[in-house]
């Protein structure tokens, strides 16, 4: 129980504002060394970076579509009953999610090998990853409950939700393969804290005329949930060991699990960009300290029947009993702890950008400089860069998609700023801005998002943050 | 160095500073109630006509049934109020009487509730009685740990009704709403 307890608090505290996050912004944002980490491919240019710990990435985000705090928890009169009712229980469709996403780097390095065209990258970042879809119909039945709703199927399978806690290890390397197309690949090793999913759910409770009595109540039910980490959790909380727990899972000692990350750009002309990625194609086996839940079965009940004729030498059975029986026979509840494989949240990213500009600063006959890599095929890094991009992520239901356009600007090596426009599933006003700073060997970039809701934050369907600070080296320092 | 920790400073400042807010009230959480109303059928009996002419005298059914779904800790505790449905059908000869008593764990009897109807061709009956409020107390339904049927021929025990399958048959559901926050 403590531990169904602990599943919960930590879903609705905690992860059901996690998940994998759009990074739009930083995607081939060149300049910044994490972006290596959405697309491996990148043209990349340093000698060497060096992240500083637990500050070289920190990124995160929230999502609710369909309601936002300010529709709930705003000072304007309303009964919070009313507005809960209005806006959630009976204006929110099943589609709508809680999802949103924390990653913090631990480490991060990159060096450039004595063959100038290849970057090694490598590292471990620490990701909270949560996705939890609005459960319609069990909060109808939570609110208002079953009665007087003859023939409702309240649809058991709007369950569906899906959060993990990760470390995530990972080894990069990025390959020049000539002037015009790079290509990127980098290898990872997923250390499982935490996990829980309930996403393949189906069943219905449902009241129809009754045969004999006045009701009969069908309940068909194939619920699971399935969840990893908690029961060492719990014991830990109560040892006063949560810490040492934490860091043993993180190590190597919780479930284990493989991935990969490719990515390319390539240069259709000397000013035209494409790339793409594909994100954590990996998986997890949870293992060690699985404990999973599940109610599978049909039951009709229309009460207590006694049919005196047909029971006439046995009625002095315990009927109740018996009727609750023959339910949890029906409907057994099985706890189990078998392993079970996740897979990642896969993401897939793709931009196309153009490269423009006049000379500023620069001896070249535009505004742009050379590659500093050292490559023997220089390439110009123009100032000015304009492009889309298209971010696809799988979801429990289906996938997701977002599209940006985006204006970077250059401003010698010091400062390079980046707007962008995103419409997806949480807003079609979504502005965000990227700044990233030089100074000689310390970088530091902060980047947000959905800027225009800053003007009432509690009214935003979206936010978030992405920032870090690194040392930097280029090839021709 | 300088510069940049300026500049981070700077904007950090001018996103909190442009970042703005309705005000928000949180504490209204705890005005919020959820209430379900639930719904479903408790007890069915079926007498046949034939049973009630094979037992002698008026009463021809009197029965204790353990009935704990009132004392569960999920409804005893977070019921607010509620009715319980009962329909009655009678397609014997016969004019019936059944008494249905909420007993408690000792025995004693709380309530009970008095039918009667007359013989066949008659009407349904249907009767809602109402706990709660200022309704019959909810701590009757709370402490009912048996509920005793009982039921009397009024007619003879010879008479059959010309009605397929004659019986007399009590159906009942149960309509509760109840406090999860």
């Amino acid at each position: 129980m403590n531990r169904l307890v602990s599943i919960t608090l930590f879903t609705v505290l905690v992860c059901n504002f996690l998940s994998a996050q759009n990074k739009q912004i930083l995607y081939d944002f060149n300049e910044i060394p994490q972006s290596l980490m959405v697309n491996p491919g990148v043209e990349s240019d340093f000698k060497w970076y060096f992240g500083v710990p637990f500050i070289s990435g920190i990124s995160g985000y929230l999502g609710i579509n369909g309601v936002s705090v300010n529709d709930i928890f705003a000072e304007d009169g309303l009964d919070i009953n009313d507005k809960v009712r209005d806006r959630m229980v009976n204006g929110m469709v099943p589609r709508n999610e809680f999802s949103g996403n924390v990653q913090m780097e631990l480490l991060n390095i990159g060096f450039r090998s004595s063959n100038p065209n290849i970057f090694y990258s490598g590292g471990a970042y620490l990701e909270f990853d949560n996705i939890t879809y609005w459960p319609r119909d069990y909060a109808q039945l939570i609110f208002d409950g079953n009665a007087d709703q003859l023939d409702r199927k309240f649809d058991l399978g709007d369950l569906k939700t899906r959060g993990s806690l990760v470390t995530v290890y990972h080894l990069g390397i990025n390959k020049k393969v000539d002037k015009n197309l790079t290509i990127g690949a980098r290898g990872k090793i997923y250390s499982g804290i935490m996990d829980y999913n309930s996403t393949r759910n189906s069943g219905y409770l449902l009241n129809t005329e009754g045969q004999n009595n006045i009701l009969n109540t069908t309940l068909s039910a194939d619920l699971e949930l399935r969840t990893s980490g908690f029961g060492q959790l719990d014991d830990a909380s109560e040892n006063g060991t949560v810490s040492n727990t934490l860091v043993k899972r993180a190590l190597f000692g919780g479930d284990l699990g493989l991935g990969l990350d490719l990515g390319f750009s390539y240069r259709v002309n000397e000013q035209t960009v494409f790339t793409a990625s594909v994100l954590d194609l990996g998986f997890i086996y949870h293992g060690g300290d699985t404990q999973n839940y599940s109610l599978a079965g049909t039951a009709n009940s229309e009460g207590i029947q006694i049919n005196v004729l047909r029971e006439l030498s046995n009625l002095n059975r315990d009927y109740w009993q018996d009727l609750v029986d023959e339910i949890e026979e029906l409907i057994p509840f099985q706890e189990t702890n078998n392993g079970y494989l996740t897979f990642r949240p896969t993401k897939v990213n793709a931009s196309l950008r153009y490269d423009f500009g006049k000379p500023l600063g620069s001896s070249e006959d535009c505004d742009c400089t050379t590659d500093p890599s050292g490559s023997n095929e220089p390439r110009m890094a123009y100032r000015n860069s304009v492009g889309g991009h298209l971010f696809l992520i799988n979801r429990p239901r289906d996938s997701q998609a977002a599209i940006t356009g985006f204006y970077m600007r250059r401003f010698g090596n010091i400062m390079a700023l980046k707007a962008t426009y995103t419409a997806d599933k949480f807003s079609f006003t979504n502005i965000g801005f990227g700044l990233n700073l030089q100074a000689d060997p310390v970088n530091l970039y902060a980047i947000a998002d959905n800027l225009l809701s800053y003007r009432n934050i509690a009214a935003s369907n979206y936010a978030s943050f992405q920032l870090g600070l690194n040392i930097i080296s280029w090839g021709n320092k | 160095m300088l510069l940049l920790r300026n500049a981070v400073f700077l904007c950090i400042a001018v996103t909190f500073l442009l970042s703005c807010s309705d005000k928000q009230d949180f504490s209204q959480y705890d005005d919020l109630t959820i209430t379900p109303t639930l719904e479903t059928s408790i007890f069915y009996i079926k007498t046949q006509e034939s049973i009630i002419n094979r037992v002698t005298g008026l009463s021809f059914f009197s029965q204790d049934f353990n009935f704990d779904a009132f004392e569960e800790d999920l409804f005893a505790e977070r019921v607010l109020e509620g009715s319980i449905t009962y329909e009655l059908e009678n397609t014997t000869s016969k004019e019936i009487e059944i008494t249905i008593e909420f007993l408690d764990a000792n025995g004693d009897v709380l309530d009970s509730e008095f039918f009667r109807m007359e013989a066949a061709p008659t009407a349904l009956l249907t009767r809602v009685v109402a706990y709660g409020g200022i309704n019959k107390s909810l701590d009757i339904l709370r402490n009912t740990s048996q509920i005793r049927l009982s039921a009397v021929n009024l007619g003879d025990n010879t008479s059959t009704s010309s009605l397929p399958d004659p019986a007399v048959v009590l159906r009942s559901s149960a309509k509760f709403m109840v406090r999860v926050k």
